[in-house]
């Protein structure tokens, strides 16, 4: 492990995501954004349906859209990302999401329930990374 | 005349059988295509389920994890099976297997008092209870040729929505394990309740640890996405077994249909001798009557 940089894998429940040598990584955890940086106590964090936006060593971003995840930073300064469902933003197909979200918000207009309103934040989620915001 | 009436026939039936054949070799070959991708996601999900279960042993070192509530052991009245058959027929003995392990669970569950609730995944499988009179609770289709890890949680969260309530007191999760293209077994694993010795054996954390929220909070969360982890990981075996299955039925489909093309042309090659030697002896019968 070097002081700059620390490995990190984002696995999903299909496959295995991104694996490499980063420099930061910010997500947002149910209890607020958390940044880490290398050398960083080892942790367990349960992350909110968010973004999560890492810096590769090689100074290029990369952002991943996560939903239902943990982030774990082990005692080597390991960084995993455990996640359900986790996309890079240019896998995401932006169109397809944006017709599931619209299916979804007619969907909520005749009638509430918490998990439309779920997988409603997971669409808009896949839409916003896919189109960069 | 007769004899060539019947070696057009063969001629025809000789044909449909070859166009059989490439139908069903075909077949065979897309399905030796999707075991390889079959394989590949049953590969690519394994780091998540194994990640997902250091990280609860971890946990369950210092937590106590048999209070939650998807590990609650109680006298069991209702139970749930959960099969995992395929949409489409044409796979050999796939589905007649795996519902043999379905059938032999529910027949000893009954037979034990207990009242059994069913939870179907693919077509062969609703068709089957369906013509035996047994309702499923629920059934899904269009999941397993390939099952997406969003199936798999709407089916965890199916049963585990009942579980949690004391509404079923145990899981079956029957289906298909893939142990090479030529083993497939029917399989039944107890989902639920989720057994405390699973989580044993970690390696404890170490106390610099941070957690976000607390660990009894962490485990809540993680705890049913272990359970979905496996519920996917039997959809994913089950998808490559009946490719495989498949795939079988359809190289031995294709050898067959060349055996009876072969047998086919042999009895039309003779019945062609037959007509030509027929012909000739009529010819120098006819020739000798002349020179008489």
């Amino acid at each position: 492990m070097s002081d700059t940089t620390m490995p990190i894998e984002v696995v999903s429940a299909e496959r295995h995501v991104l694996s490499g040598e980063i420099t930061e990584i910010y997500a947002r955890g149910i209890e607020g954004e958390i940044g880490i940086l290398p050398g960083h106590q080892p942790a367990l964090i349960a992350l909110d349906i968010g973004p999560v936006r890492v810096t590769m060593a090689d100074g290029s971003k990369e952002k991943i859209a996560v939903h239902r995840g943990v982030l774990f930073v082990g005692d080597d300064g390991k960084v995993i990302v455990l996640a359900d469902i986790a996309e890079l933003a240019d896998d995401i197909d932006v169109a397809r999401a944006e017709r599931r979200q619209r299916v979804l918000e007619e969907r909520l207009a005749s009638k509430r329930n918490t998990a439309l309103v779920e997988s409603l934040r997971k669409q808009k989620l896949r839409v916003d990374t896919g189109q960069g915001l | 005349m007769a004899g060539s009436g019947q070696i057009r026939q063969l001629k025809r039936r000789i044909r449909s059988v070859q166009g059989t054949a490439k139908i069903t070799r075909a077949m065979e070959m897309i399905a030796a295509s999707r075991i390889m991708k079959a394989q590949g996601r049953v590969r690519a999900a394994r780091p998540y389920a194994e990640q997902i279960h250091d990280v609860i042993k971890g946990l369950a070192v210092s937590n106590e994890v048999r209070a939650h509530p998807l590990l609650r052991i109680r006298e069991v009245e209702r139970v749930a099976v959960v099969v995992n058959t395929s949409d489409q027929g044409l796979a050999g003995a796939y589905n007649a297997n795996v519902l043999k392990v379905a059938e032999r669970t529910i027949r000893e569950e009954e037979a034990a008092g207990r009242t059994v609730d069913l939870y179907l995944v693919g077509r062969k499988g609703s068709g089957y209870f369906d013509y035996r009179g047994r309702r499923p609770k629920q059934a899904w289709e269009g999941v397993s040729d390939t099952p997406s890890f969003e199936d798999a949680q709407e089916i965890a969260e199916a049963v585990t929505s009942r579980f949690i309530p004391a509404e079923i007191d145990r899981v079956w999760l029957v289906y298909t394990d893939f142990k090479s293209s030529l083993t497939q077994t029917p399989t039944r694993m107890e989902l639920l309740p989720v057994k405390p010795e699973e989580f044993e054996g970690g390696d404890e954390i170490s106390p610099e640890f941070l957690f976000e929220p607390s660990q009894a909070q962490l485990l809540d969360r993680l705890i049913p996405q272990y359970v979905e982890a496996k519920v996917f990981h039997g959809l994913l075996e089950s998808a490559a077994s009946e490719h495989a299955n498949r795939q079988r039925a359809m190289k031995a489909a294709t050898d067959n249909a060349k055996d009876v093309a072969e047998n086919l042309s042999r009895i039309m090659n003779q019945a062609r001798q037959d007509q030509i030697t027929s012909e000739i002896s009529e010819i120098v019968g006819g020739a000798e009557a002349l020179n008489d």
